[in-house]
Formats: C-alpha cells, structure tokens, sequence
C-alpha cells in the first residue's frame, strides 16, 4: 500500500529534524487525505455504474423490441410463403435482416456494459475496503496519540521532581524490593513466632512439674469433688457444709 | 452487533462491574478533549498502563524502558523483533514521548470486545512488559 511508504517517508524526515510530533500531525493529514481521495473515487465509481446501469437499460429494450420484430417478421414471411407470395415474403426478409443485424450489435453493446458493470462494482467494493482500512488506521493513530499524550503528561509530572518516566525497569525494582521487605518480614515473624514458641514450651513443663496451674479440665474438676471433706472438730456440722461448699465455690 | 465502548464509558464499565477482575488495579480517568485511562499496576509494582478507545479500537499501552536505558540499540531493537512474534497479545514498539524516545509494550482491540476481553489484556499487558523487561535485563543499563 502507497499510504505505508507515505508514513515510513515521514519518519525518515522527522529522524533528522528530531520532531515526531510532526510525524504525527502528517500522518493523519496523509491518512485523512487518502480517506478523501478513497471516498471520492467510490462516489465516481457509483455515479460512473448508475449510468451505465441506465444505458445498459436502454440498449436492453431496444433489443427486446427488436426481438419482437423479429418474431413478428418471421410469422409474416411464413405466412406470405404459405400464400405463395414470393414477393412479399423476399421484402420482408430484407427488413428482418436489418433486426437481425441489430439485434446482433445490441447484444454485443449489452455484453461491454456488463463487462464494464462488473469492473466498477469490483472498484466500489475496494474502495470501500481501503476506506473502511484507512479509518481503522486512523483510529489507531487517535489512540495512540491520546495515549502518548497521556503519557508525555507523565513524563512532564516526573520532569519537575527531578525523575524519569516510570518504566517496567522501575517496576522490577519495585517487586524486587518489596519482596525483599516481605521477607524481611517474614524472617522477623518467623524469629517472633519461635521465641512465643520456646515460651509455650516452656510454661508447659512447668505446668507438668505442677509448678504453674496447668488448664483445668473435667477430670481436675471431678477430682476435685471426690475428695473426702475434712473430718470437722465440732458438731455444728450444717455451717461447717456450707463453709466447704463456699469455699469450694470460690476455688 | 453491541454499542463499542468510548474511553468514558469502558472506564466506568471497569470501575462499576463486580465481574471484573481488577484486584489491586487502580483506574483513573484522565479528562481532555480525548481522555485515556490511567491504570496503576499494583501486583506489577505500580506499572502504569495508558488505555485510550478511539473509534474501532481501544489501544492499551505500558512503558518498557527508555530508549536512553538501553546498551546497544541496534542489538536490542533486533531483539525486540524477534520476539515480538512470541508475544501472545502484545506488540512492542517505539515512540516519542515528552521528547525521549520509548520503548512500549501495546495491546489492541476491537472497541465492541467484551469487558472480560479488556480487563484480561490489562492483565495480560502488565504480565508481558514485566515478562519483556526481565527478559531483557542483559540489553538494558
């Protein structure tokens, strides 16, 4: 396609005058003059079938009316050479020669028209192809451009503190140091995790050596009960239950 | 055949969709006669993706390196071509920005794609241009 050589000339300009904002603005007026251009051969390719659709309808009745003379001249020398009348049917044949001469040139015209119909419809289809591709080209150009100014807007941003554009080398560095705080995180909860660790380990041998009160557990508690109270000195044995059972309450 | 999206109306698709997938993904729509949205990367270390829809096409754009970061260009430019072709769904390619050249990663698509379609080629650009720049460690500064 021209419209690539077009562009790719751009470039190689705009690569010594180091401006491709310059590049940009041509290319759409390039692709834009192409969609123009594009646009008016489909209308002349239109108008060019629409009247050569009407000729071919013009040369096609005549051939029909000729036809039909032809049918008619035909029956008439039939019917003539059935009376035996030589003469007239002769006159006729000369007329009926001139249709068939006719209708001979008018099928032939009707052939280029529909020869040149189809050579036009194939041009207006590909007009209408490129015009559709050249669209879809400048739709890319207009996106592009609103990205690349969306990310020169960026770049200005960083301009002023002093920093680059943010690439994807500036993301790996990123991830890079941020799983190193993870693990740096990591190895500090794994450190705190095994101190709290030896801790529980510890608090339970003590427990096991009755050191420390371990947890209290349905056994303890039945044990608890099961134990014999103590023979009590005096006879008031009522007050001295209820001592026992609040005291064991309060346990 | 559906409506195609404009910048506006994907941005809001994306931003109101429970269905979509944009976990740790930061939109921004960034007005103007022709606005685009910007997309931070979380997960991608803060990559910042550029997203425009201009007609039939939504163009999604993520920055690669300066061309400035790069050792040898024509040896690094050769690089970029070959593999550009095993890139599933994202081109690299070279532009002017704010006067420095860079090098991009871009993704295109139809702007009557599904939103599911979209916001897998945001996932799918931020994974390539990290892909891309690891991948290229040796040619970069």
């Amino acid at each position: 396609m021209a419209i690539w050589t077009k562009i790719i000339t751009l470039f190689r300009g705009a690569a010594h005058e180091a401006g491709t904002a310059v590049v940009d603005a041509n290319a759409m007026r390039i692709l834009d003059q192409e969609v123009r251009d594009a646009q008016n051969a489909l209308l002349r390719a239109r108008d060019d079938l629409a009247k050569i659709m009407a000729q071919r309808k013009i040369a096609n009745d005549k051939l029909n009316d000729k036809k039909a003379k032809q049918v008619e001249y035909s029956n008439y020398i039939r019917e003539a050479l059935a009376r035996d009348n030589r003469g007239l049917a002769q006159e006729v044949a000369a007329k009926l020669a001139t249709v068939e001469a006719d209708i001979a040139t008018e099928a032939k015209i009707i052939g280029e028209y529909d020869n040149s119909i189809s050579k036009l419809q194939a041009s207006s289809r590909q007009a209408e192809t490129v015009i559709q591709r050249l669209k879809q080209q400048i739709d890319t150009v207009k996106a592009t451009e609103s990205v690349q100014r969306a990310q020169a807007a960026l770049a200005a941003q960083h301009a002023g503190t002093g920093a680059k554009l943010g690439t994807a080398l500036d993301s790996l560095e990123r991830i890079k140091q941020r799983q190193t705080e993870r693990a740096a995180q990591l190895s500090v909860a794994e450190e705190m995790a095994a101190h709290t660790g030896e801790d529980a380990d510890l608090q339970r041998r003590l427990a096991q050596a009755g050191i420390v009160p371990g947890e209290s557990s349905a056994e303890s508690i039945l044990a608890r009960f099961e134990t014999p109270a103590p023979k009590a000195l005096g006879h008031d044995s009522v007050p001295q239950l209820d001592h026992v059972a609040a005291g064991q309450k309060t346990s | 055949m559906n409506t195609p999206w404009t910048t506006e109306s994907l941005y809001e698709a994306l931003r109101s969709d429970a269905s979509a997938d944009l976990e740790g993904v930061e939109l921004n729509l960034v007005g103007g006669v022709d606005p685009t949205v910007s997309i931070t990367m979380h997960e991608h270390g803060d990559l910042a993706l550029q997203l425009a829809v201009s007609g039939e096409q939504i163009f999604v754009s993520s920055p690669l390196c300066l061309a400035s970061q790069v050792k040898d260009r024509n040896a690094f430019n050769e690089a970029c071509l070959r593999l550009n072709p095993l890139n599933p769904l994202s081109n690299l390619g070279l532009q002017s920005v704010g006067g420095e050249d860079l090098y991009i990663v871009f993704g295109e698509l139809s702007s009557r794609s599904p939103l599911p379609a979209v916001v897998e080629e945001i996932h799918v650009l931020a994974d390539n241009t990290l892909q891309a720049a690891e991948a290229f460690a040796d040619h970069l500064k």
